[in-house]
């Protein structure tokens, strides 16, 4: 019989509380050759997390689909046991396990009640030392999920027009799509040799929340030391990023459900990171409204306001030595989205050039609190930190001290000079042409 | 080595077998090796090309899972093995001496596939029925709330 008394706890797990409640620093450290940082909570929160960030999003894949794969195998079969009793032990102690597929990292996370730092350790670490990946495990339990995540984002349009709007503008690398397709079968030695170069130590840096940096690095170096995760540096490669631009239009799935709209993205790339001047763009822009049953003073959304049900929604997606920015546009039929694709693209043209400085100002104040709400939530700042540690170990938060209604208006004019990026899902024979 | 309920009741599809108790007493093993290699040239399934694993009971749950992770090749072999053996039973006939199947080819394909079959609804069964002695504690230390009440009145 199990029973939660007889859940494997080791000796040193009173050391390891004692250690975990001291406190208090928000540097990265390294731990044995892992980068590893830890944020305290403010306020009494009971429960921790800890994420394995691994630098092998899809933009590093050998074989199209296959970390999209890996992400799913997170949790299956290890030395230490099934995944049955990884599941099952998670469950009695309260914690959530979740995976993550970014185009750059794979995030692995454990949520849990204060104290059980050690086990979901043990449990992220033998994920990446030791699983097993049984090929009976690859067709009964992941590629069942794999292929109903890649139908469900097949039917949003959304999600299909914005995959399909890195590869137009990205290519290869961070243009490979995240989801598999059926038509790139991934076998079991396609995820082995991938996780190998993935799981090397330099790849690998962790998050910890509700832990200090020192508390979380002593644990690290000792869980990470002792013979778990390969030594060596990455066997994963990728790329420099460059940008191209172009069109391509898709027939709206007619088995999507009927929550799903045409949409049309119009997407302009860099090939240099966010900047803070893009951020404010974005705000700038803007589309999505502040206050309830008003849609704002924003350009975008008194544009999509003349549609009903329509939307227009600015986006920025920031990567490591990229930037995709662009609006996603969407209305209940073709039509009504060719009237507002129209009246957007005339916006987008003039983007920036005629801000007034009070505008600005403004757009600089909701990008600042956008910024620092992000790292509010779990997602937002494992999204936040991840990158962060592999550049180089800084965290800070962007600064918008410089940005100014020229500046603004500069950035968005050399943004504007690459070739567009246009994506049309919906009835292709009404929506218009780039 | 399996309990003596498993070796009398069987080991699910895989039915009882005192083999493992065998296999641990090698002067045993010696004498019964002799037995049990006149048993499987009686039997007759090697006179067909049959492997022993081939005469497993099939219509069971397990066995068809096992089936499932059989790697493409043993799957495809499996199948002409019993095509090739049913046109033998049906003219009555063995295959030429030099097809029969020969103690080095008599692999255990499918057991160990059955095993771990097995392994995984008892690991299932154990979690599903597990005690958690952590809440029996809690429930034991709990205070009846109707004494309570009685306590405050």
């Amino acid at each position: 019989m199990y029973s939660l008394a007889k859940l494997p706890k080791g000796q040193s797990a009173s050391a390891l509380k004692t250690a975990f409640r001291r406190s208090v620093s928000s540097k990265a450290s390294s731990a044995g050759g892992v980068s590893v940082i830890g944020f305290e909570n403010k306020g009494p929160a009971a429960t921790s997390s800890l994420t394995v960030a691994i630098k092998a999003g899809s933009r590093f894949e050998s074989t199209p689909g296959v970390a999209h794969v890996l992400k799913n195998f997170a949790f299956k079969a290890t030395a230490n046991g099934s995944s049955l009793k990884t599941v099952r032990e998670a469950e009695l102690y309260g914690g959530v396990l979740s995976s993550a597929l970014s185009r750059e990292h794979i995030f692995l996370t454990a949520e849990f009640l204060r104290g059980d730092e050690e086990h979901f350790l043990q449990v992220l670490t033998s994920v990446l030392s030791s699983s097993h990946f049984y090929n009976h495990e690859l067709k009964e339990l992941v590629l069942p999920v794999v292929q109903s995540e890649a139908v469900s984002a097949q039917s949003s349009p959304a999600a299909l027009a914005l995959d399909v709007a890195h590869n137009l503008a990205f290519r290869k690398g961070l243009g490979n799509s995240l989801y598999a397709s059926p038509h790139y079968p991934v076998t079991i030695d396609d995820v082995k040799s991938y996780a190998q170069g993935a799981f090397s130590k330099s790849n690998v840096a962790v998050i910890g929340s509700g832990i200090s940096t020192e508390s979380l690095s002593q644990v690290v170096g000792a869980a990470f030391g002792s013979g778990s995760s390969q030594p060596g540096s990455s066997g994963l490669n990728t790329s420099k990023t460059s940008y191209y631009g172009g069109e391509a239009r898709i027939p709206l799935d007619i088995h999507a459900p009927p929550t799903a709209q045409p949409t049309l993205v119009i997407a302009y790339g860099s090939t240099s990171p966010a900047t803070p001047e893009l951020k404010v763009l974005k705000q700038l822009l803007g589309g999505e409204s502040s206050l309830k049953w008003t849609p704002g003073t924003s350009p975008l959304a008194q544009a999509a306001d003349k549609v009903p049900g329509g939307s227009a929604k600015a986006f920025l997606l920031p990567y490591s030595d990229a930037a995709l920015f662009g609006v996603v546009v969407s209305a209940p039929t073709s039509p009504q989205l060719t009237g507002l694709a129209k009246e957007v693209a005339q916006i987008i043209k003039s983007a920036g050039s005629g801000a007034k400085d009070e505008e600005v100002k403004r757009a600089v104040a909701k990008a600042t609190f956008a910024d620092a709400t992000a790292s509010e939530t779990l997602e937002g700042l494992i999204a936040n930190v991840g990158p962060a540690l592999f550049a180089g170990g800084e965290v800070k938060s962007e600064s918008f001290s410089g940005v100014s209604a020229s500046s603004v208006s500069k950035a968005a004019s050399e943004l504007l000079k690459a070739k567009p990026t246009v994506v049309a899902v919906g009835n292709v024979n009404v929506l218009p042409y780039a | 080595m399996p309990s003596i309920t498993k070796m009398i009741f069987g080991n699910g599809p895989l039915g009882p077998s005192i083999a493992p108790w065998i296999r641990q007493r090698p002067g045993l093993q010696k004498y019964w090796a002799r037995w049990s290699n006149f048993y499987k040239n009686a039997a007759g399934y090697r006179q067909k090309g049959y492997l022993y694993d081939d005469l497993i009971v099939e219509e069971t749950p397990q066995v068809q899972k096992a089936l499932q992770r059989l790697s493409p090749k043993e799957r495809y072999d499996r199948v002409f093995r019993m095509r090739r053996g049913i046109q033998q039973s049906m003219g009555h006939k063995q295959l030429p001496k030099e097809q029969w199947t020969t103690p080095e080819q008599d692999v255990r394909y499918l057991t160990p596939l059955i095993e771990q079959v097995v392994a995984e609804e008892a690991e299932r069964a154990e979690w599903d029925y597990m005690t958690v002695e952590k809440i029996q504690q809690k429930r034991a230390e709990k205070r009846n709330i109707f004494s309570k009440r009685e306590g405050h009145h």
